[in-house]
């Protein structure tokens, strides 16, 4: 033998010059602070405003009112309940799409796969105006009918009427089900082909192998994606607002911010939504997310979809018609509308004009909003791509202590209602707070920026961190070695070859700034401020032809938005999906 | 040219020793392998000689200078990765550039290098190419370029082969030992391949759970192992259990189940005493198949399967007592091998090695 293991204290050890430690260390400090200050911080803030009295007291009575007081407990139920149907709805409709395109070929499949963002590019908000000039007691569903001959015009239904709830649970469903989608068809993509041909071989098929094997294969997948979109219609707030649904928490937040200096209650309310949530996400996660089945390797055959024989390979293209038709029917409601001279007990518009596009330009809400959303959201995406590139490279590549603490704090505010986080930015920014100085009824660019981008980190940190995941820390470690230094190898050689991933990262964190809606409606408190959203939500709420400018405006901002969605699906792929995930 | 020099190097993972106080010198031009199962720290060793690990202890010496705690963008070696390493958005030219251009070498003589380095790995008709256009053993002739352009002090070389065919390795390796000789490098070669080990290198330590097991020329590792586990890890080996009967100037006489055998002792350090345990380790093509009983270190017993190979033959011979053995005959004839009846094997106390237990 020749080793000398008794040996080693020969060498006393040196000061160590741990070059490679310094600068994520540093990152990680520095992303660390910016979570504690902007996303901590302002829960802390919102859920501290629930329990304190006004001379600095602690108590629950706040609580406990919310919980007497049966209009509060009333708008909790109706949440619970928009949220339930909605993701019930959400799951119907992804469930069966995204099986349809993982197994079988048809006819306009790759542009329904390219169409399938196009519901997420409108605030439901504004799709809300076209639901109600399709669907109203006068809207065009019902003229049709008339015309028919099927109903009588003197009595026409009232579809929105009957059921609030129901519309805003439609609306979300619509809106949301491509965040489902994008996971299941993901999922489904994972799921080795062999697993099911075992099942077949042992006698299991159909629609029980589908139960049996498959659903619980796709489990996570349909998890992570049904948790999102259960989050995201608890705390649904431009919805409910739209269809004038009074009954629910988060107008109810929205309604009590008025008055934000001495009442608590929205306080005790956003304190009760966000228990409620992670009690909620607790349970889902207790009795559907349990068995997370980890998939063995990569699939051993390539499974692939099928041809199938023409008349089914047309039904499947119907489906997904039908579908896509449905849910772009709010915009093509607010598309017409916004054409339309006057709308109103017809099928389609009397006259059409240009004039809402014109007024639109031309009313003094209109262009410093869009100004103002593009400034917000490209300084936000920007901040995004700085720390979701940090983040990733920290998580990724280093392995420090703590980093999946990062990483999971990365990943929170998608689980963070977004009435609560911007809640908590105003109570934070109160005048005499540390952040004071970011008051949004001075100036809210700061505070909305840092809104817009905590709110949307979560996509870029996944997508870059898949781009990391998937670039070998072999190609950095080669340039080192040919004399390249740490931080210029990750930007000459690890950057260039993730870019596609940033890209489509990036501008999905600046298309879904552009449409944000609690932080803008909330923060947002001049009208020299407002961004889009608020524009169009002020706007829908003139008299006179203020809906007709508030739809123009929206589809203006559809235009926009669609394209950059669009590069983002054609960049990404399927891997879409991965970046929906918590 | 440098030397290396690895002193008492201590490599950990959290608890786990990954190397255990490593000690020993690589001379200068020198073609070196480290060999060993997977998981005894071979590219482990490697990776802390190119710097992307820092030891916990001992130290690293290129000459004189002491490089345990130097950046491995400031070390100047070349290395050559498992998976090449290739940049898939660069050309092959730019892959080969690259080091150059980090050291701000002027462009007229980046140009001349790259095309030299190409040249010399026979790949100038690819340097307009992207990665992902080229072959394995195309790419990994690139990577070796790549790695020699830079005129390192060292070259390391990390399973270059181990992604290619079996007939493209057997012309590479040469190839890399071509290129080797040819620059004056002193190289560092990793792999689990002993064929590959055995062909090439100049010398070869196998690593043996983050210690050194042996060092030596691929001719003293192949036919004195110094332990059972290098003579199981190179090569195929039979053992033998049994007692030494006496022993003296580096050769014994061990009484086994399968008879008397004298053979030579090949750790220098162990003097065994009368009695005490050894195991004999006896290469498969160094036993002689006789039809009449040998004087002395043979075996009676009966050939059971036998698998024929062309150029040689396998047998699975059993004596009366004791483990089977197994014996390649080269050039055989099993028309002449009756199955029925009793032969004698028979090994050269040359060819019989006698270990620590």
């Amino acid at each position: 033998m020749n080793s000398h293991p008794t040996q080693i204290a020969l060498h006393p050890k040196r000061t160590p010059r741990r070059f490679p430690i310094t600068g994520p260390h540093v990152v990680f400090t520095l992303t660390a602070l910016f979570f504690f200050f902007f996303f901590a911080l302002p829960i802390w803030e919102t859920v501290n405003g629930a329990f304190r009295l006004p001379g600095g007291g602690f108590t629950f009575a706040y609580i406990l009112e919310v919980f007497r007081n049966p209009i509060y407990l009333e708008g909790l139920w109706n949440s619970v309940l928009m949220a339930v149907f909605s993701t019930a709805l959400t799951v119907l409709i992804a469930l069966p799409l995204a099986f349809l395109t993982d197994r079988f070929l048809f006819p306009g499949k790759s542009l329904f796969s390219a169409l399938i963002l196009i519901p997420m590019i409108l605030p439901p908000f504004v799709g809300a105006i076209g639901v109600k000039q399709i669907l109203g007691q006068e809207g065009a569903l019902n003229a049709l009918l008339a015309a028919l001959g099927l109903e009588d015009p003197a009595h026409p239904i009232d579809w929105l009427g009957a059921s609030r709830l129901g519309g805003v649970v439609v609306m979300n469903a619509l809106h949301l089900y491509p965040i489902l989608y994008l996971n299941v068809v993901a999922a489904l993509a994972n799921v080795d082909p062999a697993m099911e041909e075992a099942a077949e071989n042992l006698g299991c098929t159909g629609f029980r192998k589908f139960r049996k094997i498959t659903l619980p294969l796709i489990m996570p997948g349909l998890f992570a994606g049904g948790t999102i979109v259960f989050i995201w219609a608890f705390t649904e707030l431009g919805v409910p607002l739209m269809f004038d649904f009074q009954r629910v928490t988060s107008v109810q937040i929205f309604s009590g911010i008025k008055d934000i200096g001495g009442n608590p209650f929205p306080f005790a309310l956003v304190a009760v939504m966000l228990v409620s949530t992670v009690l909620l996400y607790a349970i889902s996660k207790l009795t559907f997310g349990r068995a997370s089945h980890a998939m063995m390797a990569k699939a051993t055959s390539q499974g692939g979809p099928r041809a199938i024989p023409p008349l089914r390979a047309w039904l499947c293209t119907a489906a997904f018609a039908c579908i896509t038709f449905v849910a772009v029917l709010p915009h093509l409601g607010v598309i017409v509308f916004a054409f339309s001279k006057d709308w109103y007990g017809t099928i389609l518009p009397n006259a059409w004009t240009l004039d809402h596009f014109r007024a639109a330009l031309g009313h003094d809400l209109t262009l410093p909003s869009i100004q103002n959303s593009l400034k917000y959201a490209t300084l936000a995406t920007l901040v995004d791509l700085v720390l979701g590139v940090a983040i990733a490279y920290v998580v990724v590549r280093t392995k420090i202590i703590g980093r999946e603490i990062l990483d999971a704090m990365a990943m929170l505010p998608l689980a963070v209602p977004g009435l609560v986080l911007a809640f908590g930015y105003v109570a934070m920014t109160q005048p005499g707070k540390m952040f004071g100085f970011m008051d949004p009824k001075i100036d809210p660019l700061l505070i909305l920026v840092i809104a817009y981008s905590v709110r949307r980190l979560p996509y870029v940190v996944r997508s870059a961190a898949a781009g990391f995941q998937q670039t070998s820390v072999t190609l950095e470690e080669a340039a080192q070695n040919l004399g390249c230094p740490p931080f210029r190898s990750l930007r000459k050689i690890t950057i260039p070859l993730i870019a596609a991933n940033l890209t489509a990262g990036g501008l999905l964190a600046f298309s879904f700034a552009m449409l944000e809606v609690s932080d803008s409606l909330i923060l947002a408190q001049k009208q020299q401020d407002f961004p889009i959203t608020k524009a169009i939500y002020e706007l829908y709420q003139l008299l006179g032809d203020g809906r007709f400018i508030a739809s123009a405006l929206g589809v203006w901002a559809m235009c926009f938005l669609g394209v950059t969605i669009l590069g983002a699906s054609l960049i990404l792929g399927k891997k879409l999906g991965a970046i929906f995930r918590v | 040219m440098i030397s290396i020099s690895i002193e008492n190097l201590v490599k950990k993972f959290g608890t786990n020793v990954a190397l255990n106080g490593l000690t020993f010198r690589i001379e200068p031009g020198e073609l070196f392998f480290l060999l060993g199962p997977s998981g005894c720290g071979k590219t482990t060793l490697l990776r802390n000689i190119a710097g992307f690990y820092i030891p916990e202890g001992g130290r690293i010496l290129f000459d004189d200078d002491d490089v345990t705690h130097l950046p491995p963008h400031q070390r100047n070696t070349g290395m050559m990765f498992q998976s090449y390493a290739l940049w898939p958005h660069m050309t092959v030219a730019q892959n080969v550039a690259f080091g150059l251009v980090e050291r701000k070498v002027p462009k007229p003589e980046i140009g001349r290098r790259v095309g030299e380095a190409l040249e010399s790995v026979k790949m100038s008709a690819y340097a307009a190419r992207k990665i992902a256009q080229l072959s394995g053993g195309q790419q990994q002739r690139v990577a070796l370029a790549r790695a020699l352009v830079i005129r390192p002090r060292a070259l390391l070389l990390d399973e270059p082969l181990s992604n290619l065919d079996a007939k493209l390795r057997l012309e590479m390796r040469t190839e890399i030992r071509r290129v080797c000789k040819e620059f004056g490098l002193t190289a560092i070669y990793v792999t689990h391949d002993q064929k590959e080990a055995l062909s090439i290198s100049d010398r070869m330590a196998i690593l043996e759970g983050g210690r050194i097991a042996q060092i030596g020329d691929p001719q003293a590792v192949y036919r004195r192992p110094k332990s059972k586990i290098v003579a199981d890890f190179i090569g195929e080996t039979n053992f033998i259990e049994g007692k030494i009967i006496d022993a003296s100037h580096g050769k014994a006489r061990v009484d086994t189940p399968l008879g008397i055998f004298a053979g030579v002792i090949s750790d220098l350090d162990w003097r065994p005493a009368a009695g005490e345990a050894a195991t004999l380790s006896v290469r498969p093509e160094c036993w002689r198949i006789e039809l009449t009983r040998p004087p002395q270190n043979a075996t009676s017993g009966r050939i059971g399967e036998s698998i024929y190979l062309g150029e040689i033959a396998q047998y699975q011979f059993q004596p009366p007592a004791g483990p089977g053995l197994k014996i390649f005959e080269l050039n055989p004839d099993l028309t002449r091998r009756p199955q029925d009846r009793e032969l004698y094997a028979a090994a050269d106390p040359d060819d019989v090695v006698v270990l620590r237990k």
